[in-house]
């Protein structure tokens, strides 16, 4: 399938194996991936609480960039704070005509675009479950994550509020990463942490609040004998991987606990090698998931 | 020992309101209440709250009104009082902080309510008790150095001297089960209606008639308990409150053959009838057959522009999709008159004080009586704040030419010996509280609701009395003294049999319909034998004495009432 | 009729016992509120179970609690959703507890007063007012009250406490409730204060800043409040309206941002820290207290830097926009800023179009030739359409 892609400015800043992870994953699940480079950075919720109208503005610009891809069945992110941030813009949007009406006029005034209402933007992970298929990724994958003890962690902005997220008993894609992790033939682990905060948007207000959270939930999951964690954020990441060290010092643990970005996951079960998808990239490094020596994550390729 | 000038039993919006009254007053004072003030009832009081304020208004308007939808049976004098001091009450509120919507000039905006010749209701979204009730309790915050809380406190029984004053009161902290005096040179009760005497009712759990039974078992008289108000519009599934403000905002009712029926019982008003009119009304139409298969009107809300229904009447779009899966601005909800109101309560005078001395009451307790056959809608609101701060300015200055009292400690080991009898109780086969209280509910809301007759009103009264005889033989599964709540349904069950029999004792005794009470068997009003309150006292424990009471006439006589 | 198994959290602390599971089956129809569950198991199996409640109706804000691990109201979950949701749900069990960041008191009860009522009363909840106290009423927009009633909606029910992730671990938050009830004042033109309010809650070190952003209490309430929204609110007041730059660095990281964004279109994290700790320009991170940050997170940017996960020509040289792509999010930016006042769309007060398109006439040219990438109207117009058609393919 084609998707207006949108990566996100982290994936290109800080974790950059992101963005390599996704495209080397994408033409095995037959994505192809046109590039939103001129779209532009979501707000993260932060310009929002700047100014609202700006951050719908601009969110508003990168959907209507987004509906110009031609022939493109959706815009994906793989960020799940882009997520979060543009679903609460596009809320807004699509709700008020009125308001639309005046966003579109900034929009046509610099550039001649408009958006218009009713964008379908998913997340990877979404577009995994609700559009390529369990049963479909379950057929590709090489290596199957025997053994393999993960434990899911989805950061904030993909599940909460549901309302907005559109989650319900026929979407619930708050379970779409253990779905995932099982269909990869991983085993979920499940620890307090799954669905709370990395502590990341408070890192530079409250260092200490911030890497606590992220300390603690480490720490579960290494009390739950969890090999590595997976999250569909690269923010989480930021706070997990990148802060791990930091984060270990402020809840006195000896923390190691690989954290995987979701394409990593989904590419080391397909068959590709670490290297491949920037796993060499982690602050922490995934030996427990991965046997360097062999390049092999629990069973071997199949043929 | 706490001691008070003033100690207040409830906390809803009469209670505090008395409390911020009393203390403004100079007295010192507790409010007490079993539950946290903000859980109290009056935050369920969705609609608004009625006032002459606006200049085309009058409060002598406003009294008609309430006289007219009193059936004649409310005190004139009382009504005027409360009228008239209505407007200034509004403006404190706002000042005080309390989010009345406005007009698009940034004045109180009103909305339109039953059996009112003007739109007179002020209103915040439909949650006007919610946000009042939160105010007061910002206020007593505020004034926390003046007013003492005791918040989950449960009132167990009035204290009297020797010559009959009331001095005080007996309570336990429901978190660690401490039983304590608490002295006080008057006391007011402030501790709401009785709804759970009924199922359904839309009343909450707490609703249980403490305070009229516990008045009523020191002596004082219940007046007009006879008139129970049955609300036109509760959810058919469990008998939660669908505002009045609906109709207010242009709702209409239809029977299940699409006909609005309200044109055939009140031509002028329609839907914006008297309660007690609408509510018969639709019981008449579903008794005859036209209404829904489940015994249920149809009230259709799509008519209200759809952001102002999301915008006033939010929390009934909430129950609506919550409680019954219905889209109220899409479609209409099934409805049906329940239990909502209890006119009568513990007789008071202006000041809220009642024929005990030192004895106060005020809000859905008391009877002042403002309401008579049948309380107007955002009408109760109005009651609660004014004769709440009349009571408490009132017991303020009572309380300066008192010495403050004493009671005796074995006053308090007398209620404790009874606390644990109930605890000690041991299981011997007989019913659950709970049996008991379902029954009792039951039994009220088929004998004595918007239709009566001497038979089931009979009958009702031998289940009551049977219910008295069992209830003391009921014992509870919590031993504990931390929450045992429990033991506090024991307790409550008794005051809510006490209370039933009064009104059913009341409903028997008034032979005629007027207001909220229908009887079949003397379908009409008859002004010549009936224009007069009816009182209930304690007899002992044999079956509760009726009395009479005048209604205080000043410039309205009584006239046929249509509407 | 469906069967449900009650797993209720039990604790006495009279019985020197501690917490334990009781497990009670009930016969209920799924439309049956959690709470009612309860109360049957009160009433017919052990009446020493407490719970606190009243209205029944989600209106008096007693019985919060944790329903599956979320915490709500008892009263306004149903039975069925309840046995329906959840990773681990099995159609049948309902696991009930005490809220969370409050203590016990005993089975369900939590003392709010040790918590939730100590952090109300911490944000001087009480209108002070603007002066002169008029003689009638204060003459406001209908707007305003409309938008103090989002926040007057909170019944108190101390869920969005008991599930904040921040006061997890800063017990001294201020928290989402207190917050809420601050924009209450902070929102309402009758008060006197609003500078001196967000000036207090902007410095505390547990004050306003101190929220990640977790969404949970706007998740866990059940009015609509949104306290979180609230929070962002009395940011945008503190930063945007008064200018208070306070100590936690919340309002220079929000200004480091939008300023970066606006620079380049993309974020580029490399500048965003030392600019939060230390100013909004380049020179932020000369400033002292941007260098005492880097010092700290040194051996985490070497380690960065080995594993090739940042490259100086990273940091040095960002990912930026083409530069007429550039231009048009400065030229957004400019013209945003300048509105005044802030055109704030705030969707409890507009509520949602009728339907998709409604007064949305002419499909503009530029806009997606086919209708793949727009939805078509869903059956739930509240629901933003990315949510709503996703099976379909």
């Amino acid at each position: 399938m084609k998707v207006a892609y949108w990566p996100g400015c982290v994936s290109r800043g800080f974790t950059p194996e992101l963005h390599g992870s996704m495209a080397a994953v994408a033409p095995l699940l037959d994505i192809e991936l046109v590039e939103l480079d001129r779209a532009n950075c979501c707000g993260a919720g932060v310009i929002a609480e700047h100014n609202q109208e700006l951050a719908d503005t601009l969110n508003a610009r990168t959907f209507a960039l987004a509906q110009q891809v031609q022939g493109a069945d959706l815009m994906m992110n793989i960020c799940s704070t882009c997520q979060g941030a543009q679903g609460e813009c596009q809320e807004r949007l699509d709700a008020n005509a009125d308001y639309r009406a005046q966003i579109n006029e900034t929009l046509q005034e610099t550039e001649g675009l408009t958006y218009e209402q009713g964008l379908t933007n998913k997340n990877f992970l979404w577009l995994l479950v609700e559009e390529i298929g369990l049963e479909k990724l379950k057929a590709m994958v090489k290596r199957p994550l025997t053994n393999l003890r993960v434990g899911p962690f989805y950061g904030c902005y993909i599940v909460r509020p549901t309302d907005r997220l559109g989650i319900d008993a026929e979407h619930p894609r708050d379970q779409y990463l253990h779905w995932v992790i099982e269909a990869l033939g991983g085993t979920v682990i499940d620890y307090a942490g799954v669905y709370k905060c990395c502590g990341f948007p408070v890192i530079t207000m409250n260092k200490d609040v911030s890497l606590k959270q992220a300390g603690t939930h480490l720490a579960d999951a290494t009390d739950a004998e969890a090999d590595c964690l997976v999250v569909p954020c690269p923010l989480c990441h930021l706070n997990l991987d990148l802060q791990q060290p930091l984060a270990a010092k402020k809840v006195n643990r000896e923390l190691a606990m690989p954290v995987l970005h979701l394409p990593q996951l989904v590419g080391l079960a397909l068959g590709l090698e670490p290297k491949q998808l920037g796993m060499n990239k982690h602050v922490v490094k995934p030996t427990s998931v991965i046997d360097w020596t062999t390049s092999v994550v629990g069973a071997p390729v199949a043929a | 020992m706490p001691a008070h000038d003033v100690l207040i039993i409830g906390a809803g919006l009469a209670g505090q309101r008395a409390a911020l009254a009393a203390a403004d007053a100079g007295a010192s004072v507790a409010i007490l209440s079993k539950v946290h003030p903000v859980r109290s009832h009056s935050v369920a009081a969705a609609g608004g709250i009625n006032a002459a304020l606006n200049p085309g208004d009058s409060w002598e308007s406003h009294a008609y009104d309430t006289v007219k939808g009193s059936d004649y049976l409310g005190d004139q004098d009382a009504i005027e009082i409360m009228c008239r001091e209505a407007p200034d009450e509004i403006l404190h509120l706002e000042h005080i902080g309390v989010t009345f919507h406005r007009s698009d000039t940034g004045h109180l905006g009103t909305r339109a309510f039953g059996g009112a010749s003007a739109a007179r209701t002020y209103y915040v979204a439909d949650i006007t008790g919610q946000a009042i009730l939160h105010v007061l309790y910002e206020q007593l915050m505020k004034h926390h150095e003046t007013v003492d809380r005791y918040e989950e406190w449960f009132t167990t029984t009035l204290l009297q001297d020797d010559d009959g004053h009331c001095i005080g009161a007996v309570a336990r902290n429901i978190r660690d089960g401490r039983l304590e005096v608490f002295d006080a040179k008057s006391v007011i009760l402030a501790s709401g209606g009785a709804g759970q005497v009924f199922k359904p009712t839309t009343n909450a759990l707490i609703c249980t008639g403490d305070g009229i039974a516990q008045a009523y078992r020191i002596g004082a008289p219940l007046m007009d308990m006879e008139m129970i108000q049955y609300h036109p519009t509760t959810l058919a599934e469990n008998g939660f409150l669908i505002t009045e403000g609906a109709r207010g905002e242009g709702a209409h009712l239809y029977n299940a053959l699409g006909e609005r029926f309200m044109e055939k019982y009140a031509p002028n008003k329609l839907e914006l009838a008297s309660r007690d009119v609408v509510s018969r009304a639709e019981q008449t139409e579903i008794n005859e057959g036209r209404g829904f298969p489940d015994g249920t009107i149809a009230l259709d809300i799509t008519r209200v522009p759809r952001k102002r229904t999301l915008e006033a009447l939010r929390e009934i779009v909430n129950i609506g999709r919550d409680f019954a899966g219905v889209d109220i601005t899409r479609e209409p909800i099934h409805i049906r008159p329940g239990m909502h109101y209890i006119m009568g309560g513990v007789r008071t005078d202006v000041d809220g004080q009642t024929p005990i001395p030192g004895l106060y009451a005020a809000g859905e307790v008391a009877c002042v009586s403002v309401h008579g056959g049948n309380r107007l809608g955002a009408n109760s609101l109005l009651d609660t704040l004014i004769f709440g701060r009349r009571s408490g300015e009132h017991a303020a200055h009572r309380a300066r030419g008192v010495a403050m009292p004493k009671t005796s400690s074995r006053r308090l080991a007398d209620v404790a010996a009874e606390i644990d009898e109930i605890i000690r109780r041991e299981n011997t086969g007989g019913r659950r509280i709970s049996e008991i209280k379902d029954e009792l509910g039951e039994t009220m809301n088929r004998y004595v609701a918007v239709y009566r007759d001497a038979e089931g009103l009979a009958r009702a009264h031998e289940i009551v009395r049977r219910l008295k005889a069992e209830a003391p033989t009921a014992a509870i599964d919590d031993k504990g003294t931390v929450f045992n709540q429990d033991v506090l349904g024991a307790i409550e069950l008794g005051y809510m049999l006490d209370v039933a029999e009064a009104i059913v004792v009341a409903a028997q005794e008034r032979k005629e319909s007027r207001g909220a009470q229908f009887r079949t068997d003397f379908p009409e009003r008859n002004d010549a034998e009936w224009l007069h309150h009816i009182t209930i006292s304690r007899n002992g424990d044999g079956v509760p004495e009726k009395g009479t009471a005048p209604v205080r006439f000043t410039q309205w006589e009584p006239q046929e009432r249509t509407y | 009729m469906a069967e449900y198994t009650l797993k209720l959290r039990r604790y006495n602390p009279e019985s020197g016992e501690a917490p334990f599971w009781e497990e009670f089956q009930i016969e209920l129809e799924p439309h049956r509120s959690v709470l009612e569950g309860i109360l049957k198991v009160k009433a017919e199996i052990d009446g020493s179970v407490g719970i606190r409640c009243s209205c029944r109706a989600a209106i008096c804000g007693s019985c919060g609690v944790r329903i599956n691990g979320r915490a709500g109201l008892a009263c306004h979950t149903h039975l069925g959703h309840a046995a329906d949701s959840g990773v681990h749900a099995d159609g049948r069990t309902i696991t009930v507890e005490p809220m969370g960041n409050m203590p016990i008191l005993k089975d369900l009860i939590v003392d709010m007063d040790a918590v939730h009522w100590k952090k109300i009363q911490r944000v001087t909840p009480w209108l002070i007012n603007k002066e002169p106290v008029p003689e009638r009423e204060y003459i406001v927009p209908h707007e305003n009250m409309v938008d103090v009633t989002q926040t007057m909606a909170c019944i108190q029910c101390g869920a969005c406490v008991s599930d904040c992730l921040s006061m997890e671990v800063d017990p001294l938050f201020v928290g989402p409730a207190a917050s809420a009830r601050a924009y209450r004042f902070v929102g309402d033109p009758r008060d006197a204060e609003q500078y001196e309010r967000v000036k207090d809650l902007a410095e505390d070190r547990h004050g306003i800043y101190d929220c990640t952003h977790c969404f949970n209490c706007i998740e866990a309430c059940p009015k609509g409040v949104a306290p979180m929204s609230q929070i962002m609110r009395l940011r945008r007041v503190a930063g945007a309206d008064h200018g208070i730059v306070d100590r936690n660095n919340g309002h220079r990281h929000e200004q480091a941002f939008v300023t970066l964004v606006k620079e380049g279109g993309l974020l580029h994290e490399a500048e965003l820290l030392p600019r939060s700790y230390g100013g909004d320009s380049w020179f932020g991170k000369f400033h002292p207290a941007a260098g005492q940050e880097l010092l700290s997170s040194l051996p985490v940017i070497t380690t960065a830097l080995l594993r090739g996960k940042v490259t100086p020509k990273g940091v040095l040289a960002p990912h930026k926009l083409p530069k007429d792509a550039l231009a048009a999010v400065q030229a957004i930016t400019e013209k945003v800023e300048r509105r005044r006042p802030r055109n704030e769309l705030n969707l409890y007060i507009t509520g949602y179009d009728d339907s998709p398109g409604a007064g949305d006439g002419d499909v503009h040219p530029l806009a997606a030739d086919g209708d793949a990438m727009t939805s078509a109207p869903g059956p739930n117009p509240h629901r933003p359409t990315s949510a709503s058609e996703s099976e379909s393919a």
